[in-house]
């Protein structure tokens, strides 16, 4: 049931963050951060941010663009647009089965 | 302080990511927060360098988070309520004990303040700065008495205490913030605040005293859990 994704380790999660902020257009690393903040309300460092962005950008989910003033923006490839749909795809599987099961237990 | 963090990255990280990177670090002020995840940050791309990325990826303990911070608030402040309440010779146990709790107590405690302070330290970063620097300090003097307590007697006791009270002030100095800023609950501030600062005016009264752990221990355990239901699975994000 879960997604093909390639490993990346206790950066999954970040990865999977930073390819839902991407999806709506390119984002240099600050914006990502501010993104993800705001639609999760909690923290991520910029260690974290640049792990898991080196890690998309080794994978070939994310690319980088020329940078604006020192911020580098990054956007999604076509193959990581597909492995971020295949990836909330699976969650939203997966969610499915919690609530039917879940629904089932209280009847 | 930026260019040193960028540093602590190989050279060939540096050599691809280091002007942008020190560029984000110029957005916004650094807490203790970020600072322990920039080191992280920095460790692992030294084993990924080195081809040692996989034996780490396999652990999820080492990146900071506000999960991390809400672990280590709920130990640091278990062990060091422990430590505490050993004062009052409630339960007989080897002389080591009590120096032992304490120190792990107050090392976690370092932890946590770091763990816990990312927003804090958006806002208010000299005072998070001062808040940890105090802990920091005060634990260092409190392994330094208590070691010499070990090793010369009890002539150094007063060393020792005088770091537990630094690493307090620490402690309310954090709840400030917090209460400043709610970042986090401020009732569970006003707690870990009144338990930091009440054994100094306790003067040996014993409810007070008393009064004084419950407080601290209520207060950092209640943080801690917020901490830790904050930093959910991405599953639970809210849609921005």
């Amino acid at each position: 049931m879960a997604p093909k994704t390639p490993e990346f380790g206790r950066f999954a999660e970040p990865s999977l963050l930073i390819l839902v902020s991407l999806s709506n257009g390119p984002k240099h690393g600050y914006a990502i951060m501010q993104d993800v903040e705001e639609g999760t309300g909690r923290p991520m460092g910029p260690g974290t941010l640049y792990a898991a962005l080196a890690r998309l950008e080794e994978q070939g989910l994310i690319e980088p663009l020329p940078p604006v003033d020192r911020r580098r923006p990054y956007r999604l490839t076509a193959v990581g647009a597909s492995n971020l749909a295949e990836q909330l795809r699976g969650l939203s599987d997966f969610a499915q089965m919690g609530l039917r099961q879940l629904g089932e237990s209280r009847r | 302080m930026r260019s040193l963090l960028v540093r602590c990255y190989p050279a060939r990280w540096r050599a691809r990511y280091g002007d942008e990177f020190e560029a984000i670090l110029g957005e916004r002020p650094l807490g203790p927060f970020d600072v322990a995840d920039i080191l992280l940050g920095a460790l692992d791309a030294q084993l990924r360098l080195r081809g040692r990325g996989a034996d780490i990826a396999q652990g999820r303990g080492l990146s900071m988070s506000l999960r991390v911070g809400g672990i280590a608030a709920i130990v640091g402040a278990a062990l060091l309520a422990s430590a505490g309440l050993l004062s009052y010779d409630l339960v007989r146990v080897d002389d080591r004990v009590q120096p032992v709790l304490l120190i792990t107590g107050l090392g976690a405690l370092l932890v946590a303040l770091a763990g816990l302070s990312a927003f804090q330290a958006r806002v208010a970063p000299r005072l998070i700065w001062t808040a940890f620097a105090m802990t920091a300090v005060g634990t260092i003097v409190a392994v330094v008495g208590s070691a010499a307590v070990t090793l010369f007697g009890d002539a150094y006791w007063a060393l020792g205490i005088g770091g537990v009270f630094a690493a307090l002030a620490g402690s309310a100095l954090f709840a400030i913030s917090t209460y400043r800023t709610a970042a986090l609950s401020r009732g569970a501030a006003v707690l870990v605040g009144v338990g930091s600062v009440l054994p100094v005016f306790s003067g040996g009264v014993q409810p007070l005293y008393l009064t004084a752990v419950v407080c601290f221990l209520l207060g950092w355990f209640a943080l801690g859990v917020e901490a830790i239901r904050l930093d959910r699975s991405a599953s639970e994000m809210r849609p921005a």
